[in-house]
Protein backbone atom coordinates (compact mmCIF):
# COMPACT_ATOMS: atom_id res chain seq x y z
CA UNK A 1 0.00 0.00 0.00
CA UNK A 2 1.37 3.15 -0.79
CA UNK A 3 1.68 5.88 1.93
CA UNK A 4 -0.56 8.68 -0.57
CA UNK A 5 -3.52 6.22 0.32
CA UNK A 6 -2.83 6.35 4.10
CA UNK A 7 -2.64 9.61 4.79
CA UNK A 8 -6.18 10.58 5.46
CA UNK A 9 -5.25 14.66 6.14
CA UNK A 10 -6.62 15.58 2.74
CA UNK A 11 -10.12 14.16 3.15
CA UNK A 12 -9.81 14.92 7.04
CA UNK A 13 -9.30 18.64 5.92
CA UNK A 14 -11.83 18.79 3.56
CA UNK A 15 -14.46 17.28 6.07
CA UNK A 16 -13.37 20.08 8.46
CA UNK A 17 -14.01 22.98 5.32
CA UNK A 18 -16.91 21.03 4.81
CA UNK A 19 -18.06 21.39 8.48
CA UNK A 20 -19.00 17.70 7.92
CA UNK A 21 -20.09 16.00 11.85
CA UNK A 22 -20.88 12.57 10.65
CA UNK A 23 -21.66 11.11 7.25
CA UNK A 24 -22.50 7.27 6.09
CA UNK A 25 -22.10 6.56 2.59
CA UNK A 26 -22.92 2.89 1.33
CA UNK A 27 -25.83 0.19 2.02
CA UNK A 28 -27.93 1.15 5.04
CA UNK A 29 -29.17 -1.14 7.40
CA UNK A 30 -31.92 -0.49 10.25
CA UNK A 31 -29.02 -1.06 12.80
CA UNK A 32 -26.62 1.33 10.72
CA UNK A 33 -29.92 3.83 11.23
CA UNK A 34 -30.41 3.61 15.06
CA UNK A 35 -26.38 3.50 15.42
CA UNK A 36 -25.37 6.62 13.48
CA UNK A 37 -28.64 8.38 15.29
CA UNK A 38 -27.02 7.48 19.02
CA UNK A 39 -23.87 8.70 17.58
CA UNK A 40 -25.01 11.99 16.36
CA UNK A 41 -26.96 12.76 19.31
CA UNK A 42 -24.52 12.17 21.92
CA UNK A 43 -22.15 14.26 19.97
CA UNK A 44 -25.37 17.00 20.08
CA UNK A 45 -25.69 16.70 24.11
CA UNK A 46 -21.96 16.99 24.14
CA UNK A 47 -21.99 20.48 22.69
CA UNK A 48 -24.72 21.15 24.61
CA UNK A 49 -27.22 22.29 21.82
CA UNK A 50 -31.10 22.68 22.82
CA UNK A 51 -33.27 19.75 23.24
CA UNK A 52 -35.83 20.86 20.69
CA UNK A 53 -32.86 21.36 18.04
CA UNK A 54 -30.70 18.73 18.96
CA UNK A 55 -34.55 16.30 18.23
CA UNK A 56 -34.83 18.00 14.76
CA UNK A 57 -31.79 17.46 13.46
CA UNK A 58 -32.50 13.91 14.88
CA UNK A 59 -35.69 13.66 13.63
CA UNK A 60 -34.49 14.95 10.20
CA UNK A 61 -31.33 12.54 9.65
CA UNK A 62 -34.07 9.46 10.73
CA UNK A 63 -36.63 10.41 8.07
CA UNK A 64 -33.91 10.79 5.00
CA UNK A 65 -32.38 7.98 5.84
CA UNK A 66 -35.45 5.60 6.33
CA UNK A 67 -36.28 7.28 2.68
CA UNK A 68 -32.91 6.45 1.22
CA UNK A 69 -33.42 2.52 2.47
CA UNK A 70 -37.26 2.27 1.77
CA UNK A 71 -36.95 3.87 -1.87
CA UNK A 72 -33.33 1.76 -2.25
CA UNK A 73 -35.17 -1.83 -1.11
CA UNK A 74 -38.11 -0.84 -3.51
CA UNK A 75 -36.20 -1.00 -6.70
CA UNK A 76 -33.63 -3.05 -5.44
CA UNK A 77 -34.10 -6.33 -7.77
CA UNK A 78 -31.64 -7.71 -10.56
CA UNK A 79 -27.61 -7.25 -11.29
CA UNK A 80 -28.14 -3.40 -10.34
CA UNK A 81 -28.73 -4.71 -6.41
CA UNK A 82 -25.24 -3.58 -5.56
CA UNK A 83 -24.99 -0.70 -6.92
CA UNK A 84 -28.35 1.07 -6.19
CA UNK A 85 -27.93 0.05 -2.31
CA UNK A 86 -23.93 1.69 -2.55
CA UNK A 87 -25.74 4.52 -3.91
CA UNK A 88 -27.05 5.86 0.04
CA UNK A 89 -25.64 8.86 1.63
CA UNK A 90 -26.16 10.85 4.40
CA UNK A 91 -24.57 13.98 5.78
CA UNK A 92 -24.55 15.93 8.99
CA UNK A 93 -22.84 18.95 8.68
CA UNK A 94 -22.36 22.10 11.28
CA UNK A 95 -22.68 25.66 9.14
CA UNK A 96 -22.09 28.35 11.96
CA UNK A 97 -24.86 28.14 14.48
CA UNK A 98 -26.94 25.88 11.84
CA UNK A 99 -26.90 22.50 11.47
CA UNK A 100 -27.20 20.72 7.55
CA UNK A 101 -28.53 17.33 7.19
CA UNK A 102 -28.21 16.31 3.48
CA UNK A 103 -28.92 12.84 2.15
CA UNK A 104 -28.59 11.65 -1.39
CA UNK A 105 -29.40 8.23 -3.33
CA UNK A 106 -29.77 7.02 -7.57
CA UNK A 107 -32.90 7.67 -8.56
CA UNK A 108 -35.22 5.59 -11.03
CA UNK A 109 -35.69 8.77 -14.37
CA UNK A 110 -39.15 7.72 -14.53
CA UNK A 111 -39.94 8.75 -10.32
CA UNK A 112 -38.23 11.91 -11.00
CA UNK A 113 -40.96 14.50 -12.31
CA UNK A 114 -43.76 13.09 -9.37
CA UNK A 115 -41.12 13.73 -6.62
CA UNK A 116 -40.25 17.39 -8.30
CA UNK A 117 -43.30 17.90 -8.49
CA UNK A 118 -43.92 16.93 -4.87
CA UNK A 119 -41.02 19.12 -3.72
CA UNK A 120 -41.83 22.08 -5.50
CA UNK A 121 -45.42 21.63 -4.03
CA UNK A 122 -44.14 21.69 -0.98
CA UNK A 123 -41.22 24.76 -1.32
CA UNK A 124 -44.41 27.16 -2.46
CA UNK A 125 -46.23 26.75 0.62
CA UNK A 126 -45.47 28.44 3.78
CA UNK A 127 -45.75 26.44 7.53
CA UNK A 128 -49.46 27.15 7.98
CA UNK A 129 -50.05 25.61 4.35
CA UNK A 130 -47.05 22.63 5.23
CA UNK A 131 -49.54 22.31 8.28
CA UNK A 132 -52.70 21.51 6.71
CA UNK A 133 -51.23 19.03 3.49
CA UNK A 134 -49.62 16.91 6.54
CA UNK A 135 -52.71 16.38 8.19
CA UNK A 136 -54.34 15.43 5.17
CA UNK A 137 -51.30 12.98 4.20
CA UNK A 138 -51.72 11.75 7.96
CA UNK A 139 -55.25 10.70 7.12
CA UNK A 140 -53.81 8.73 3.78
CA UNK A 141 -53.19 4.51 4.46
CA UNK A 142 -49.91 3.44 5.18
CA UNK A 143 -48.59 1.55 2.33
CA UNK A 144 -46.65 -1.82 2.99
CA UNK A 145 -43.19 -1.30 2.51
CA UNK A 146 -43.86 0.86 5.64
CA UNK A 147 -43.24 4.29 4.42
CA UNK A 148 -46.20 7.27 5.55
CA UNK A 149 -45.47 9.35 1.96
CA UNK A 150 -45.26 12.01 5.01
CA UNK A 151 -41.24 11.90 5.42
CA UNK A 152 -40.40 15.04 2.99
CA UNK A 153 -43.53 17.23 4.72
CA UNK A 154 -42.07 16.67 8.07
CA UNK A 155 -38.93 17.53 7.08
CA UNK A 156 -40.35 20.32 5.47
CA UNK A 157 -42.14 21.29 8.47
CA UNK A 158 -39.06 21.45 10.58
CA UNK A 159 -36.67 23.15 7.97
CA UNK A 160 -35.52 26.81 8.91
CA UNK A 161 -35.31 27.44 5.33
CA UNK A 162 -37.70 25.46 2.21
CA UNK A 163 -35.91 21.65 1.03
CA UNK A 164 -33.42 22.10 -1.34
CA UNK A 165 -32.78 19.55 -3.97
CA UNK A 166 -30.86 18.67 -6.70
CA UNK A 167 -31.09 15.80 -9.59
CA UNK A 168 -27.34 15.33 -11.32
CA UNK A 169 -27.10 13.19 -14.37
CA UNK A 170 -26.27 9.40 -14.25
CA UNK A 171 -26.77 7.11 -17.16
CA UNK A 172 -30.05 6.34 -19.12
CA UNK A 173 -31.51 4.72 -16.18
CA UNK A 174 -31.03 7.04 -13.25
CA UNK A 175 -30.26 10.57 -12.13
CA UNK A 176 -28.90 11.17 -8.87
CA UNK A 177 -31.05 12.90 -6.24
CA UNK A 178 -29.95 15.26 -3.56
CA UNK A 179 -31.61 16.71 -0.83
CA UNK A 180 -30.80 19.50 2.29
CA UNK A 181 -32.64 20.34 4.92
CA UNK A 182 -31.48 23.47 6.98
CA UNK A 183 -31.99 23.13 11.01
CA UNK B 1 -58.48 -10.71 28.20
CA UNK B 2 -54.79 -11.38 28.00
CA UNK B 3 -52.35 -7.75 28.77
CA UNK B 4 -49.32 -7.15 25.94
CA UNK B 5 -46.36 -6.23 26.86
CA UNK B 6 -43.77 -5.21 24.54
CA UNK B 7 -40.44 -4.17 25.86
CA UNK B 8 -38.85 -0.97 24.28
CA UNK B 9 -35.34 -1.15 22.05
CA UNK B 10 -33.92 1.68 20.63
CA UNK B 11 -36.00 2.49 17.84
CA UNK B 12 -39.10 1.01 19.12
CA UNK B 13 -41.35 1.60 22.84
CA UNK B 14 -42.27 0.04 25.79
CA UNK B 15 -46.24 -1.00 24.85
CA UNK B 16 -48.44 -2.22 28.37
CA UNK B 17 -51.98 -2.79 27.15
CA UNK B 18 -53.74 -3.83 30.47
CA UNK B 19 -57.53 -5.00 29.81
CA UNK B 20 -58.49 -5.54 33.33
CA UNK B 21 -56.86 -2.17 34.55
CA UNK B 22 -57.76 -0.86 30.99
CA UNK B 23 -54.91 0.82 31.03
CA UNK B 24 -52.79 1.54 28.08
CA UNK B 25 -49.41 2.86 27.78
CA UNK B 26 -46.69 3.70 25.15
CA UNK B 27 -43.66 4.90 25.93
CA UNK B 28 -40.58 5.65 24.33
CA UNK B 29 -38.48 6.13 20.94
CA UNK B 30 -40.42 5.02 17.71
CA UNK B 31 -38.92 4.72 14.61
CA UNK B 32 -38.89 1.12 13.96
CA UNK B 33 -37.65 -0.56 10.26
CA UNK B 34 -41.87 -1.49 9.34
CA UNK B 35 -43.92 0.83 11.62
CA UNK B 36 -47.17 -1.45 10.31
CA UNK B 37 -45.88 -4.76 11.05
CA UNK B 38 -44.55 -3.48 14.50
CA UNK B 39 -47.87 -2.12 15.87
CA UNK B 40 -50.13 -4.70 14.13
CA UNK B 41 -50.54 -6.90 17.38
CA UNK B 42 -51.45 -3.47 18.77
CA UNK B 43 -54.24 -3.02 16.67
CA UNK B 44 -55.46 -6.39 16.65
CA UNK B 45 -55.27 -6.47 20.88
CA UNK B 46 -56.83 -2.64 20.69
CA UNK B 47 -59.55 -4.14 18.77
CA UNK B 48 -60.71 -6.66 20.51
CA UNK B 49 -60.50 -5.13 23.64
CA UNK B 50 -62.72 -2.23 22.73
CA UNK B 51 -65.40 -4.55 21.22
CA UNK B 52 -65.69 -6.33 24.34
CA UNK B 53 -66.03 -3.02 26.45
CA UNK B 54 -69.20 -2.17 28.14
CA UNK B 55 -70.17 1.38 27.35
CA UNK B 56 -70.05 4.18 29.92
CA UNK B 57 -66.21 2.33 31.24
CA UNK B 58 -63.31 4.40 31.98
CA UNK B 59 -59.96 3.94 30.09
CA UNK B 60 -56.85 5.64 30.79
CA UNK B 61 -54.50 5.90 28.26
CA UNK B 62 -50.77 7.32 29.12
CA UNK B 63 -48.80 8.33 26.01
CA UNK B 64 -44.99 9.47 26.89
CA UNK B 65 -43.20 9.51 23.42
CA UNK B 66 -39.90 11.31 23.06
CA UNK B 67 -40.08 10.46 19.14
CA UNK B 68 -42.61 9.40 16.68
CA UNK B 69 -40.88 8.96 12.91
CA UNK B 70 -43.39 9.63 10.21
CA UNK B 71 -44.71 6.58 9.29
CA UNK B 72 -45.23 6.04 13.44
CA UNK B 73 -47.12 9.16 13.47
CA UNK B 74 -49.40 8.08 11.23
CA UNK B 75 -50.15 4.90 13.20
CA UNK B 76 -50.69 6.52 16.50
CA UNK B 77 -53.13 8.98 14.81
CA UNK B 78 -54.68 5.24 13.65
CA UNK B 79 -54.61 4.03 17.48
CA UNK B 80 -56.03 7.41 18.67
CA UNK B 81 -59.19 7.08 16.10
CA UNK B 82 -59.92 3.69 16.94
CA UNK B 83 -60.09 4.86 21.04
CA UNK B 84 -61.85 8.35 19.55
CA UNK B 85 -64.61 5.84 18.08
CA UNK B 86 -64.55 4.21 21.45
CA UNK B 87 -65.11 7.70 22.80
CA UNK B 88 -68.39 8.58 20.47
CA UNK B 89 -69.92 5.11 21.04
CA UNK B 90 -70.06 5.99 24.82
CA UNK B 91 -66.26 4.43 26.64
CA UNK B 92 -65.22 7.50 28.85
CA UNK B 93 -61.37 7.74 27.19
CA UNK B 94 -58.61 9.73 29.00
CA UNK B 95 -55.25 10.30 27.06
CA UNK B 96 -52.70 12.09 28.73
CA UNK B 97 -50.04 13.08 25.91
CA UNK B 98 -47.13 13.89 28.14
CA UNK B 99 -43.89 15.74 26.86
CA UNK B 100 -40.99 17.05 27.95
CA UNK B 101 -40.87 21.02 28.49
CA UNK B 102 -37.22 20.09 26.17
CA UNK B 103 -38.80 18.58 23.30
CA UNK B 104 -40.90 21.02 21.28
CA UNK B 105 -41.60 18.81 18.68
CA UNK B 106 -43.46 16.25 20.85
CA UNK B 107 -45.55 18.93 22.14
CA UNK B 108 -46.46 19.91 18.47
CA UNK B 109 -47.07 16.44 17.46
CA UNK B 110 -49.77 16.34 21.16
CA UNK B 111 -51.07 19.21 19.65
CA UNK B 112 -51.41 17.89 15.95
CA UNK B 113 -53.31 15.12 16.81
CA UNK B 114 -55.45 17.00 19.94
CA UNK B 115 -56.79 19.47 16.86
CA UNK B 116 -58.20 15.66 15.01
CA UNK B 117 -59.89 14.28 18.15
CA UNK B 118 -62.95 15.53 20.20
CA UNK B 119 -64.93 13.00 21.69
CA UNK B 120 -61.69 11.63 24.02
CA UNK B 121 -60.50 13.79 27.09
CA UNK B 122 -56.78 14.66 25.19
CA UNK B 123 -54.84 15.96 27.67
CA UNK B 124 -51.48 17.59 27.05
CA UNK B 125 -48.97 17.24 30.09
CA UNK B 126 -46.13 18.73 30.80
CA UNK B 127 -43.18 15.77 32.47
CA UNK B 128 -39.46 16.02 32.40
CA UNK B 129 -38.91 12.65 31.37
CA UNK B 130 -35.29 10.36 32.02
CA UNK B 131 -33.59 10.10 28.62
CA UNK B 132 -33.42 6.80 26.87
Amino acid sequence: MSTSTLDLTRLQDELRYQGILMSFSGPFSHSIIEELGKAIRHHLESTQVAGSALMDVFAVYIEQAQNVRNYISRLESGPEQTRLAGSGIVVIAQDEQRYVISSGNLLDRTDAPALVAHLERLRSLDKAGLKALYKEQMRQPLNPQGGAGLGLICMARKGAAPLEYALGDVDERYVFFSLRVVI
Amino acid sequence: MDSLVIEKSRSSPAIRLDASARSLSISGESYPENAAAFYAPVFAWLKTFLADLEPTTMVQVDLAVRYLNSSSTKVMLNFLDLLEQAAQDGAQVIVNWRYDPDNESILECGQDFSEELTALTFNLVEQSQEPP
